[in-house]
């Protein structure tokens, strides 16, 4: 491989990673966004998405199988992580909406902590494992680029998701509310806006939207395990940071700064004669700490975003 | 303020005179002869994602104790076993053999991550127990110098001449050495780091997965680019299947090896038909075993499934420590502890003889490959 194609090939892995950041850097940005809320359970809300999408496929692939199955998995799986999103939002959160922002946070590690325990009980710790039954090598091949139809669809999936979620937020009634609750939630009571369900909404969209990253890890990695949204949960996260926490742009933007970072680190370290996947992270965040020293809101947060 | 001061001392104090109760109660116990049964613990993962490993091992040595109790036992002592959930955690197996040496057991056997097993060996010497270690087999174990902890399992040294031998015989040239960082996995890529460019072998480039990362995919391209026509894999098998894929999807098409840690069936299940071919430096699978065949029917009898790989190592763990004890004729630790040094056992996975270093003089390392998705031995 020329040098060119190996650094192309990189941007492509780094884009791919870069989307599933995204996907799951938007529900954090988005809760952070309207109630101040770090909702440290949201990596864990992934990983039961994945284990939803597999256990739903398990029975549907019978009936439907092949692409329409793992659709039809997906949307079921969004529902369940919608589902979960909200009962941890009604039960958990909302009691607390006048407390401390840090028994909120807390909360929000309980919460992680139960599902993730939860899951892991009942899978007995194992890794699953999800047989789509596509061929997840067929692609087409640019010189000695490879991309398979699985990333394409997985990039076009990703771009769709991130572009609708900027029309609702934008355009809709619902997304106007989520704003204005964002920017002063007790003005917004008296203007009539029923603050908690439009809260519940923005969970539950943030929510399914963690779910389709799952399903989408399935159908594409394959390995479903317990312990898969802590990694991702963190990555999201920082993420979500970069980008300007509370920004739905910026949490695509820095979801995909950080995946790119991490595919060139890995390579070009190497090529400085270091084992480049393990000083990537070293990489990534070195150039991370230096974007939030510049600009400390992250690329495209507010200024006047509130301090916890 | 002052009185929850007296009050926290007054805690303190209790703690302090309880723990030296409970520290007085193992030395009295432990090693002697005077009680009617044997008991042993296990230091195994019983939760976490190695539950699998640590539940295997339990069956292995349940199977050998109960055998050995229904022919009279050892000294005429029944054996009983406790257990110790390590989870495969650093921090949790220091608790968990805090908790076995409470019970005031005789000896301890286990081990399965050389990361969880490491931080209690010397808890265990300092209660004057000793430890067989079925499975973990970091070198960092025998670099300790702990005279009463022992390996049953053949450490990383001899895997890597059993990988040297297979890189011989298929004519490759450049490795990819991949780990995740922990005692084991690190440890296995190290030796071979070090061992490897000694047999005329180049490595190519050394890759770290992080433990439990979905995309590797830029680990694939690094590897594809640096010209590597052999890889090899140093950790546990979830990942590892992981790695597979994303090396035959990324259109890798040099051979893959995995070491001890993934020699398992889930590695298998894991990778689908991209694990065809892959090649493992295994422990002694008892399917490959002279005698296994009797082995299996019990345990398939007993468990109502298949023996996991390390089934044989802690079968024969049981009993050599009943060999030696026999041998001492009695269960001082310090008689017992000559014994095993100076032991020559030869049982499922074949023949024990401990080094000065209290490693296993002979390998038992095996090299398996995935076909028609099922382990098939390589050579003997």
């Amino acid at each position: 491989m020329s040098l060119s194609e190996v650094a192309l090939q990189q941007l492509i892995n780094g884009l791919i990673l870069g989307s599933f950041y995204a996907l799951i850097a938007l529900g954090y940005s988005m809760v952070y966004g309207i109630i101040k809320l770090l909702n440290f359970a949201h990596g864990d809300i992934y990983m039961t998405g994945a284990f939803a999408c597999l256990s739903v496929f398990g029975v549907l692939s019978v009936i439907i199988p092949g692409p329409g199955g793992i659709i039809c998995s997906i949307i079921a799986a969004m529902i369940i992580a919608g589902i979960l999103g909200y009962l941890a939002q009604r039960f958990a959160y909302r009691p607390l909406l006048g407390a401390p922002r840090l028994s909120l946070l807390i909360t929000a590690i309980g919460v992680s902590l139960v599902i993730y325990n939860f899951i892991m009980v009942i899978t007995n710790g194992k890794a699953s494992y999800f047989e789509s039954g596509l061929d997840n090598s067929a692609g087409v091949h640019i010189g000695d680029i490879k991309i398979t139809y699985i990333q394409i669809v997985l990039i076009a999936v990703s771009a769709l998701l991130m572009i609708g979620l900027t029309l609702f937020i934008g355009q809709t009634m619902t997304g106007k509310a989520m704003r204005a609750i964002a920017l002063d939630q007790d003005t917004c009571r008296l203007m009539g806006i029923n603050v908690n369900k439009i809260i519940g909404i923005t969970f539950i969209i943030g929510s399914a939207l963690a779910a389709i990253a799952g399903g989408l890890a399935c159908v594409y990695y394959g390995n479903v395990q317990y312990s898969m949204g802590y990694t991702m949960g963190i990555k999201a996260f920082t993420s979500a940071v970069i980008g300007g926490i509370g920004s739905i742009p910026g949490a695509m933007l820095g979801g995909l700064l950080l995946g790119l970072l991490e595919a060139v680190g890995t390579q070009f370290l190497t090529y400085l004669g270091l084992s480049g996947s393990a000083w990537k992270d070293v990489f990534a965040f070195g150039i991370l700490i230096l974007i939030l020293i510049l600009k400390p809101n992250g690329l495209l947060g507010k200024s006047e975003i509130e301090r916890m | 303020m002052k009185k929850s001061i007296k009050f926290l001392s007054l805690l303190i104090l209790s703690v302090i005179i309880l723990s030296s109760f409970a520290g007085l109660s193992g030395c009295s116990l432990n090693g002697s002869d005077n009680k009617d049964e044997i008991l042993i613990g296990v230091l195994a993962p019983f939760s976490g994602s190695n539950t699998y490993f640590g539940n295997d091992m339990y069956q292995s040595y349940e199977l050998a104790i109960d055998e050995i109790n229904a022919a009279g036992g050892i000294l005429g002592k029944q054996l009983k076993l406790y257990k110790g959930d390590d989870a495969g955690d650093p921090s949790v197996a220091t608790t968990a053999a805090a908790k076995i040496i409470s019970q005031g057991v005789d000896f301890v056997v286990g081990g399965y991550a050389s990361g969880a097993t490491i931080p209690t060996l010397q808890q265990f010497y300092d209660a004057k127990l000793i430890m067989l270690i079925s499975c973990a087999n970091s070198t960092q174990i025998t670099s300790l110098g702990l005279n009463q902890t022992f390996m049953v399992n053949s450490p990383g040294t001899h895997a890597v001449v059993t990988l040297t031998s297979l890189c011989k015989s298929l004519g490759v040239s450049k490795i990819a050495l991949i780990h995740q960082g922990d005692s084991y996995s690190k440890d296995l890529s190290d030796l071979c780091e070090a061992e490897l460019p000694k047999s005329g072998f180049e490595i190519a480039t050394v890759q770290v997965m992080e433990e439990g990362a979905a995309d590797v995919s830029a680990i694939v391209t690094t590897i594809k680019n640096s010209g590597a026509d052999f890889v090899y894999w140093c950790a546990y098998p979830p990942d590892g299947s992981n790695v597979i894929k994303q090396l035959r999807r990324g259109d890798y098409t040099g051979v893959i090896a995995v070491g001890d840690g993934s020699a398992s069936v889930e590695l298998i299940e894991g990778c689908g038909s991209d694990g065809e071919g892959v090649y493992v430096t295994s422990p002694p699978f008892v399917e490959f075993a002279e005698g296994g065949e009797k082995f299996v029917d019990d345990y398939k009898a007993k468990f109502d499934m298949d023996p996991g790989t390390y089934a044989t190592l802690c079968y024969d763990t049981i009993y050599m420590l009943k060999q030696a004890i026999e041998k001492a004729g009695t269960l001082k630790m310090e008689k017992v502890r000559d014994a095993i040094q100076d032991i020559e056992y030869k049982g499922l996975s074949g023949v024990k003889k401990f080094t000065p270093e209290r490693e296993p003089e002979i390998s038992n390392f095996i090299i398996l490959q995935i076909k028609d998705g099922k382990f098939t031995l390589v050579n003997p």
